[in-house]
């Protein structure tokens, strides 16, 4: 493990709880009298409310309250367009739309009232496909787009909700300097985050003010969500997450939290709502988008890139969610981390009736990163050199300028190029079904306010007061560790105190891999103000200049002179009687880097990254003929995240991330019907990776001095071991069966079709 | 709504003569009702403390295999895991450890699902169930039994309490194996066994093979005859593509089904001639050979 490692051994703070079951989430809480809630959902995919009436359910004893878009403030939200209100109004986009909420006694009374509920529509013409959505003459899905609120940079035309682009030099004439020029299409259908907890809220009223436990990674972002719709202040709406079982990306944001909260208040009564397994596929707005890629890369016969172009629409689905800046994100991650002297991209976020696309762990990079790494495959190929010299010999590197412009600092993609590839015996002799394929992908870290506090009371023992959220990563249990080395104490003093808007300040939540970035950097400064205070009173104890006491070992002591010193535990008992030991810290966030010669359309601030994140996956694969299974029998993943403060943590992410990435590239993919229905909501028929599927996972961190980093040169890691494994296991595919797989995911059936040159887009 | 927990078969009988219906790990029956596939019966008898249920006995004339003997047992027992191998490979498959320390071979066989992975195997070992009533026991071959998805000619009033399976002929052995997309909590997307058994040149005297998920029922290809190993398995795989009615839904085409369940009748044969020859080809075979990859 690294040389930089301080902890040799790492105790979750949340582990015995989790471990031993005695953990509360949030379905588990119980409040006197609660109510259960229940939704009615549209169940078709387009069409005009007709007529919605509700007053049969209401009559039903038992049930207290139904609510509609009638009910609640008339609010259009959403972060980047404002595209929706908590209740369908007037039209129906998705199958998963709400069309009304009921409290009931019990589930059966509920549900009852749910059948009694009456609603006709006038069908509208279905978006069902990405490209058609786009044609002059495609249906719109929002008649009324021109109409809604959106933010600043955001550039919409009728079904197109975000278009972004990236210029850099002139890319026809970087093509006609090219020897050989590589054109690929690849279609990424959308798959899930499928956390193993569906979602839960509980609410509840106490005269103006509501507190809602809620199983969301962003209790923030929820605060922000139930604010604005149900037009509340900030300071009335308490967030609590109970233990969480798992996000993904796919409990970020804002969903239910102001429906159940619009319930407690019409029936006096906490409500609690817990989703099936069904809900929780087919109902938020977070899944990861489907996206269809048109690639063009000009090379030449010594593998110098000369340009590369390409165009890419991704699926919106029938809301905007948090997908605004997905367009800009993915021509990014479709230009990749390489030397591109004359670049272009085009990216479209695309409007469809199918469940909204969010972030869902590394938004757009898993997918886009398959097919710019297999399009790489086939230019390394087109003029027969070997995939990994094409690689290192065009990826960006320290000193050396992106496709957008940005000269790169400090950072480790080669390093990371040579560690994955000799990790995984790249070059040995295999079995003709067996191949290694490799791929890189890169992730920025997120630059953004955080807050915490930490307290140390009059027995020595601390607490850390902060808004972050652990999502099962480990990242705020490492704030203990943190906190610890600080003040020169045992991780093991300090208790975690989170996941409440109303103790701690505010932290962006389990999103964008910034929770060690961000909230390390404020509980940091805050640790290191209650340091100032010890070795203020250390000194007064000692005789001795501040500036010379030293905390370690769990005391305070003059430099050099060990013998004399003071424990902290007693330095506590004595601030306690007079100036408390209390601490807050946010830090200022690293600033951006500049970008030079590249313009951008519909610019996000997404084409120049803060302490950007490199990997290489090397994978060993192998393939039945027959049937066209792969079976992945070996991943080696190299990651330059900066400095890995948390080495257990660390590979806890990788190989979670490794496992989802084997999901989304051989078995994950929704498959939607001619109404743009889901035909595999459930877990049966979507098929996630299991424990007897892991292969061997070898894990290489390439630790470099990062400047401008989190604490200690930390960048993130959540979502950067998601994005290059399904691209290098197409790779090996690709390697084996003499051609690409050209859909993700690259199921068994299509890897079949592939071999025996099957057209059409089967199962 | 009732709910009574018989312990001899003979208490079960009753409740089911009144109307009960049974249940024994409830890993059909219970996760069926919750997807909505059909309601939980209002009157139930659980039969899974019934010790008589869990018999298992060896006689010259085969194995009798009660219906209440959990997947992890079959898997793992000396005998079945040796002689009847295929039933060990099938229920090797069954779900997860949890699954198959619950779920019931009697379970598998009544709940008539055409993708059950310890149906193909019975199939080819010649098993008949052991339905009884009130009105006493009657055998029923497995061909009779399956009617259609989840439908048996059993009465309501009927309890399987037992599976016999005839002794395998000298010099011959089964096996079992299913297309799969992973290696637990999966589905068979096809499936195929076969039960071989050899002359003294080691070439094919008789074989059976029955095809999971690729008809409304587990089906026996017909019209097969013995040869060298690879002519019957090349014979099996022709026949079983041929004979196949697969359907197409979100797991597969039924292109796919059709040339999928051919390949698995091959290395069913296969694997079947190579255990009647003595070789170890560990249960299940799909760890064995690898469905993709060796394990």
């Amino acid at each position: 493990m690294s040389p930089t490692t301080t902890a040799p051994r790492f105790v979750r703070a949340d582990g015995p709880d989790k471990v031993t079951g005695s953990g509360r989430y949030t379905a588990d809480l119980t409040l006197t009298g609660a109510l259960v809630a229940k939704f009615k959902y549209a169940e078709v995919s387009h069409a005009r409310i007709t007529k919605l009436d509700v007053s049969a359910a209401r009559a039903i004893p038992g049930v207290f309250a139904v609510l509609t878009q009638d009910d609640v403030p008339d609010v259009r939200f959403g972060p980047f367009v404002q595209d929706r209100t908590l209740f369908a109004r007037d039209v129906v986009r998705f199958e998963g739309e709400i069309l009304a909420a009921v409290a009931a006694v019990d589930v059966p009374t509920a549900q009852r009232a749910l059948n009694a509920i009456v609603v006709e529509y006038a069908p509208l013409p279905v978006v069902n496909d990405i490209e058609a959505a786009l044609s002059p003459d495609a249906p719109l899905v929002h008649a009324d787009w021109s109409d809604y609120g959106a933010a600043g940079p955001i550039v919409r035309d009728r079904n197109d909700a975000s278009m972004a682009s990236i210029a850099k030099g002139d890319v026809d004439k970087g093509m006609a300097e090219a020897d050989v020029v590589v054109h690929s299409r690849y279609v990424a259908d959308g798959c899930h985050a499928a956390p193993i907890e569906p979602r839960a809220v509980l609410a509840q009223w106490e005269g103006n003010k509501v507190t809602i436990w809620t199983s969301t990674q962003v209790p923030f972002d929820a605060r922000a969500g139930v604010c604005e719709t149900l037009e509340l202040p900030a300071n009335r709406v308490r967030i609590i997450v109970p233990h969480l079982g798992g996000g993904f990306g796919g409990k970020c944001g804002f969903h239910y939290e102001a429906h159940v909260a619009a319930l407690a208040r019409a029936t006096k009564r906490p409500v609690r709502l817990v989703f099936s397994r069904r809900e929780e596929f087919v109902a938020p707005d977070r899944r990861r988008e489907g996206i269809v890629f048109d690639l063009e890369t000009g090379v030449r016969r010594d593998g110098t890139i000369t340009a590369r172009k390409v165009w890419l629409a991704i699926d919106n689905g029938a809301y905007t969610a948090d997908a605004g800046f997905f367009s800009q994100l993915a021509a990014m991650h479709a230009l990749g981390p390489y030397q591109v002297p004359h670049a272009f991209a085009e990216a479209h976020l695309v409007y469809t009736n199918h469940q909204p696309s969010g972030s869902v762990r590394a938004p757009t990079a898993p997918q886009t990163c398959w097919a710019l790494e297999s399009h790489t495959d086939e230019v390394a190929k087109a003029i027969g050199m070997d995939p990994v010299e094409f690689r290192l010999k065009n990826a960006v590197a320290t000193g050396k300028e992106g496709p957008s412009g940005q000269v790169y600092d400090e950072i480790g993609l080669v390093d990371c190029i040579r560690a994955a590839a000799d990790g995984a015996g790249y070059g040995q002799a295999l079995p003709d079904d067996e191949a290694i394929g490799v791929a890189i992908g890169w992730w920025p870290s997120f630059s953004v306010p955080s807050g915490a506090y930490v307290k140390i009371d009059g027995d020595g023992s601390g607490q850390i007061i902060t808004g972050a959220q652990e999502c099962g990563t480990g990242a705020v249990m490492t704030l203990r560790q943190l906190v610890a080395d600080e003040l020169g104490m045992q991780a093991e003093d300090f208790e975690l105190v989170y996941q409440d808007t109303s103790v701690a300040p505010y932290d962006m939540g389990a999103t964008g891999s910034q929770t060690l970035f961000n909230n390390g950097r404020a509980a940091v400064a805050a640790a290191g103000q209650i340091a100032e205070q010890l070795k203020q009173l250390a000194a007064e104890q000692l005789e001795a200049n501040p500036a010379d006491i030293v905390l370690a070992d769990g005391a305070a002591s003059v430099a050099g002179t060990p013998s004399r010193s003071v424990p902290i535990a007693e330095l506590a008992g004595i601030a306690a009687g007079g100036e408390l030991l209390i601490g807050h810290g946010s830090g200022a966030p690293p600033a951006p880097p500049e970008v030079v010669g590249a313009t951008c359309v519909g610019d996000v601030g997404m084409t120049a990254w803060v302490a950007p994140q490199f990997s290489c996956h090397a994978v060993r694969v192998k393939v039945d003929r027959d049937t066209g299974v792969a079976r992945v029998l070996h991943v080696s993943a190299a990651h330059d995240s900066g400095t890995i403060i948390n080495p257990v943590g660390a590979t806890g992410q990788v190989e979670g991330a490794v496992l989802m990435g084997i999901g989304q590239a051989l078995t994950e993919g929704t498959r939607y019907d001619d109404e743009a229905k889901q035909r595999n909501a459930a877990l049966l028929e979507y098929k996630l990776q299991t424990c007897a599927d892991a292969p061997p996972i070898d894990i290489h961190f390439v630790e470099i001095d990062t400047p401008n980093a989190g604490p200690r040169g930390a960048k993130g890691l959540a979502e950067a071991p998601n994005v290059a494994t399904a691209a290098a296991i197409s790779n090996a595919i690709a390697a084996i069966i003499g051609t690409p797989v050209r859909q993700l995911p690259m199921t068994a059936e299509r890897v079949w079709s592939t071999v025996n040159g099957i057209e059409g887009s089967p199962a | 709504m009732s709910f009574v927990i018989a312990t001899t078969i003979d208490e079960a009988i009753a409740a089911l003569a009144a109307g009960a219906r049974p249940v024994a790990g409830g890993s059909d029956l219970v996760v069926g009702a919750r997807h909505g596939k059909a309601p939980l019966p209002g009157d139930l008898v659980a039969i899974d403390r019934i010790e008589e249920l869990r018999c298992l006995e060896f006689t010259d004339a085969g194995a009798c295999i009660g219906a209440g003997v959990n997947h992890h047992t079959i898997e793992h027992h000396p005998v079945l895991s040796t002689v009847y191998t295929g039933i060990s490979d099938g229920s090797a498959l069954v779900g997860s450890p949890s699954t198959r320390n619950v779920g019931t071979l009697g379970g598998n066989v009544m709940n008539a699902s055409p993708a059950m992975d310890t149906g193909a195997p019975l199939v080819v070992l010649g098993a008949e169930v052991e339905l009884r009533s009130a009105s006493g026991s009657r055998r029923v071959g497995l061909a009779e039994l399956w009617t259609g998805p989840g439908r048996t000619s059993a009465r309501p009033d009927e309890l399987c309490v037992a599976i016999h399976v005839p002794a395998p002929a000298a010099r011959s052995n089964s096996a079992y194996l299913r297309l799969e997309y992973r290696r637990s909590m999966e589905i068979a997307v096809v499936g195929a066994a076969a039960s071989v058994t050899l002359a003294d040149d080691g070439s094919v005297n008789a074989v059976r093979v029955a095809l999971t998920a690729v008809a409304p029922t587990i089906i026996e290809v017909a019209g097969l005859g013995g040869g060298t190993v690879a002519d019957v398995a090349a014979a099996a795989q022709a026949a079983a593509a041929e004979q196949a009615r697969p359907i197409s839904d979100v797991r597969a085409s039924d292109a796919y089904r059709r040339h999928t369940v051919g390949v698995m009748a091959r290395r069913a044969v296969e694997a079947a001639a190579r255990r009647a020859l003595g070789e170890p080809v560990s249960v299940p075979v799909n760890r064995a050979i690898g469905i993709g990859a060796a394990s």
